[in-house]
Formats: structure tokens, C-alpha cells, sequence
């Protein structure tokens, strides 16, 4: 436990002594959330539409912004950890502390993103249900924490991981918006009577966080695929990184001394 | 010249030699083009270039504005990565002889080289879902787009960490290219004209779907590239001599 709580301290104390870094980190988010406010209000008002063009414009960005910034720090908290974890294991530490440290790291990280973010967005409009929004930024960012991980893991170098990741959040943040009738479209495949948007990572968040900011309620049909979407990843996350690590002859679910 | 062309060489032979990022170079366009056309809503479209209106369907307006963005964010990216990861290595060549603006010339040729397969991608894969009034021109308004932006992220990768960096490359296309700039919007904010995206964006928009192509905004992008080139330029030799 000391070992966890040590592990986890250090990655923070990285963090916080980069001050241009944390001070970035802490001012980007809110800039987006404004940002994706104004620019989506130039846009004409489109039936599927759920409220005002600025108020649905700071939902996403504020969803995004969270997700994003907690995927970011989740992959190269992974990427990082390929190289320095492997004297901390010499030093005695076991692989799944050094798992555990940085995903508890990411998701600190992700808990400050989303207060800062939801003040921003809490001050900006009228949110009728705050701790349940809160709430679903704090999952949303644990989804891409998670995606992050997965990705750094596999790829374990910066350029190709971060292509993949701000790819993927790129399609997602466009198709989970519900800023365009993605729904009309003629050629979108389904699977059974849903369209393939729906299974975009946001896309259960964006309902979820759209429910408790307009209408104050909790959408559980969102809620059950997005906790599942969590720990799905979670699982994913920990084998991934087991057989990578345990391809080096160091996994802690294959058996091998660390 | 041949030093500029032997380390020019190196980086792409340290390109060709990494096959996932090469192939992430050529999927990663081709799938967000794709999927974005597949996505496309049926209906009509109210494209809006410099004041005037041009009625097309939203299952050509999607691929078309796109594209620019894809390429756009790919430069940028890899501008970025080429600072973080290149800084030792280049700090070598200048040990080895090698004068900063020759080191220069050839990362930034390599992020032209970059920049080039992704608009060729990006477009060859939008031309499977619609065809630009003027191919050229659009060609090349995307290419500049994925240009200024790929010198926007070596700037980002000279002052900042990879990880602001990379949120700020990812956002700062995002909300410009596929946002504020974005042709079905009927009134972006002023602010929007000062955007690196505004005016290769106005090249891209007329020429897909209007009969001539302004120089106008040509001419601006080309001041505009060149501005951030040589801010770019500067930063780079800056940090080569501080490494």
C-alpha cells in the first residue's frame, strides 16, 4: 500500500513541477469549453439540436476537453512507464503497483480536469442536476484515461500513439456531438437497429452528461453501457499491459517473477 | 546542399523504417475521410464561400471539409514529434559539422514530405465520395492547410511539453478547421479571420464547389505560411543551439 501511495506521489510530484505544463493543463480546458461555445453558435440551428447551439457547444467541448486531457496523460503516463518502470521493478516494486500508480495518477488528474472544467462550465450555464454532471465527466475522462492506456501500451512510442489517440477522439468528438444529423445518414451501417456512432466511446457520456445538464436526470440506459464501457476497459488495460510487460518475462497475471 | 540532402535522406529512411508510422500516415486519413462520408447525413447543404451562398448535399460538403482537417492534423502532429524527438539527434549534426540552417531545411523537408502524403491520401480518399470544381487548386489549398498547421506544431513542440502540445494541436484544428472555418457555418465570429486555417480553408471551400478560385486568400495563406515557417525556423535553430 506504501509502495502505491509512494509510486503515486512521485507521478504527481512530475506533474506539479512542471509548472507551464500544469498551469496549461488546468487553463486549456475551460479556453475549449468557450471556445466550442462561440464557434458553435455560428452555426444554424440544427433539429437535432437538444438546446441553444452555445449551450450544446460547451457540453461537448467541456466532455471532450476532460476526456481528451485524461487520455493524453493516460498514454504517456504508460509510454513513460516502459522505460522508468523497469529500474523501479528492479528496485523491488511489482508490476501491478506501477500499473495501479499511474492509472490512480490519471485518474487524479482526470478528478481536477473535470472540477476545473465543470466550474467553468457550472458558471457558463445552468446545469439542473451539478453532481451528476460532474460525475459523468469524471467518467468520460476515465474512459479515454483508459483508451489511453490501452493505446500506450501497444504503442508504445509518442508520435504513432498520439496519432491513434487524437484520431480516434477526432471521429468520436464529431459523431458523439449530435452537432450534425448524423442520424439521416443513408449509408451509416447499423448493428441491429442502432447506428455504428452509437458505439463511439462519448456517445453514451454525451447522453448521459446532455440528461443531467438540461433536464437534471439520470439517463440509466446511458449509464449501464458507459460503466461498462469503464470497466471493460479497465480489464482490457491490465492485460494488455500484462502481456506486454510479461512478454519481457515481468507480467504479474502470467505467473512470472517480476 | 548535399548535407541538406544526406540528413534529408536519413529521416526518411528513419520514416521508412518505422512501418506502423508509415501506415498510420496513410490509415488515419483514409479512415476519419471514410467514415465521415459514411456518416454524412442525407440532405441538402448551404456551403457559405466569402458572402456568397452555394446549395450542394451534405454527402459532399463532409468529405470536402474534411480532408483539409485530417491533413491538417496529421502535419501538425508530426511537426510537433519532429521537435520532441529530433533535438538530440540533430544536436549531433551540428557536433559533426553541420550549420543550423542546413539541419533546418531538413526537417522541415521532411515535414513537407509528411505533409504531401497526407494530402494525397486525404484527397485521393475524399475523391472517392466527391470531386472538387478544381482538383489543382484544391490539391493545394489542402496542402497548405496540413502545412501551416505542420509549422504550428513545431512551434508547439519548441515551447511546449508533448502533452499541452499535443491538446493544443489537436483542439486548435479542431475548433478552427472543423468549426469556425467550417463552410456550413452561417456566421462565424471576426475572430475567425484570424485563424491559421481562414484562409487556405477559403482556397479548399471555392475551390470545390465554385467555378473560380480567388487569389486573394492564396496570396494570405502564402504570407501567412511564410510567417509561421520562419518563426518555426527560428525557434528550431533556437533550440538547436540551446541543446
Amino acid at each position: 500500500m506504501s509502495r502505491l501511495v509512494t509510486g503515486t506521489r512521485l507521478r504527481l510530484s512530475e506533474l506539479v513541477r512542471q509548472p507551464l505544463t500544469l498551469s496549461l493543463l488546468l487553463v486549456l480546458p475551460p479556453v475549449v469549453i468557450e471556445m466550442y461555445g462561440v464557434a458553435v453558435e455560428s452555426f444554424p440551428q440544427l433539429p437535432t439540436l437538444s438546446a441553444d447551439p452555445a449551450t450544446v457547444g460547451r457540453m461537448t467541448g467541456a466532455l471532450f476537453a476532460v476526456a481528451f486531457l485524461a487520455g493524453l496523460v493516460g498514454l504517456f503516463q504508460v509510454i513513460s512507464a516502459r522505460n522508468g518502470d523497469e529500474r523501479a521493478a528492479i528496485a523491488g516494486f511489482p508490476r501491478w503497483v506501477m500499473l495501479l500508480t499511474r492509472l490512480v495518477t490519471m485518474f487524479v488528474v482526470a478528478l481536477v480536469g473535470a472540477g476545473v472544467a465543470f466550474a467553468v462550465f457550472n458558471y457558463r450555464v445552468a446545469v439542473a442536476a451539478p453532481g451528476l454532471a460532474f460525475g459523468v465527466l469524471v467518467l468520460a475522462a476515465l474512459v479515454y484515461g483508459l483508451l489511453g492506456v490501452i493505446v500506450g501500451t501497444l504503442l508504445p512510442r509518442e508520435l504513432e500513439g498520439s496519432i491513434v489517440l487524437v484520431f480516434l477522439a477526432d471521429m468520436d468528438n464529431a459523431l458523439s456531438s449530435g452537432l450534425f444529423p448524423i442520424e439521416a445518414s443513408a449509408s451509416l451501417p447499423v448493428v441491429g437497429d442502432v447506428g455504428v456512432t452509437d458505439f463511439v466511446p462519448l456517445f453514451h457520456p454525451h447522453e448521459l452528461f446532455t440528461a443531467a445538464v438540461l433536464d437534471g436526470d439520470l439517463a440509466v440506459e446511458h449509464l449501464v453501457p458507459t460503466v461498462f464501457w469503464v470497466l471493460a476497459l479497465l480489464v482490457v488495460a491490465f492485460v494488455a499491459y500484462d502481456r506486454v510487460t510479461g512478454e519481457q518475462g515481468t507480467g504479474f497475471l502470467t505467473g512470472v517473477a517480476s | 546542399m548535399t548535407r541538406i540532402g544526406t540528413a534529408l535522406r536519413s529521416g526518411a529512411t528513419e520514416l521508412r523504417r518505422t512501418p506502423l508510422l508509415l501506415a498510420l500516415l496513410v490509415v488515419a486519413p483514409a479512415y476519419v475521410i471514410y467514415v465521415f462520408t459514411l456518416a454524412a447525413p442525407e440532405g441538402p447543404a448551404s456551403v457559405h464561400v466569402d458572402g456568397a451562398v452555394v446549395q450542394t448535399t451534405l454527402p459532399e460538403a463532409f468529405p470536402a471539409f474534411t480532408t483539409p482537417m485530417t491533413a491538417a492534423l496529421l502535419a501538425g502532429i508530426t511537426g510537433l514529434f519532429l521537435m520532441q524527438t529530433a533535438a538530440s539527434a540533430d544536436a549531433r549534426l551540428g557536433v559533426a559539422g553541420y550549420r543550423a540552417h542546413q539541419v533546418v531545411l531538413a526537417r522541415l523537408g521532411l515535414l513537407v514530405g509528411v505533409a504531401a502524403v497526407a494530402t494525397a491520401v486525404s484527397v485521393g480518399v475524399m475523391l472517392t465520395a466527391f470531386t472538387p470544381e478544381h482538383l489543382a487548386w484544391f490539391v493545394l489549398g489542402t496542402g497548405l492547410t496540413a502545412l501551416v498547421y505542420g509549422m504550428i506544431g513545431v512551434l508547439a513542440g519548441v515551447a511546449l511539453d508533448r502533452l499541452p502540445g499535443v491538446y493544443l494541436v489537436l483542439f486548435g484544428s479542431m475548433i478552427d478547421l472543423f468549426i469556425f472555418q467550417n463552410p456550413l457555418a452561417t456566421d462565424p465570429p471576426d475572430a475567425a479571420t484570424f485563424l491559421p486555417g481562414h484562409y487556405p480553408l477559403q482556397v479548399v471551400v471555392e475551390a470545390g464547389f465554385t467555378d473560380s478560385v480567388a487569389l486573394e486568400p492564396l496570396g494570405w495563406t502564402l504570407a501567412y505560411l511564410a510567417v509561421v515557417t520562419g518563426l518555426a525556423t527560428l525557434a528550431f535553430v533556437r533550440k538547436l543551439r540551446v541543446s
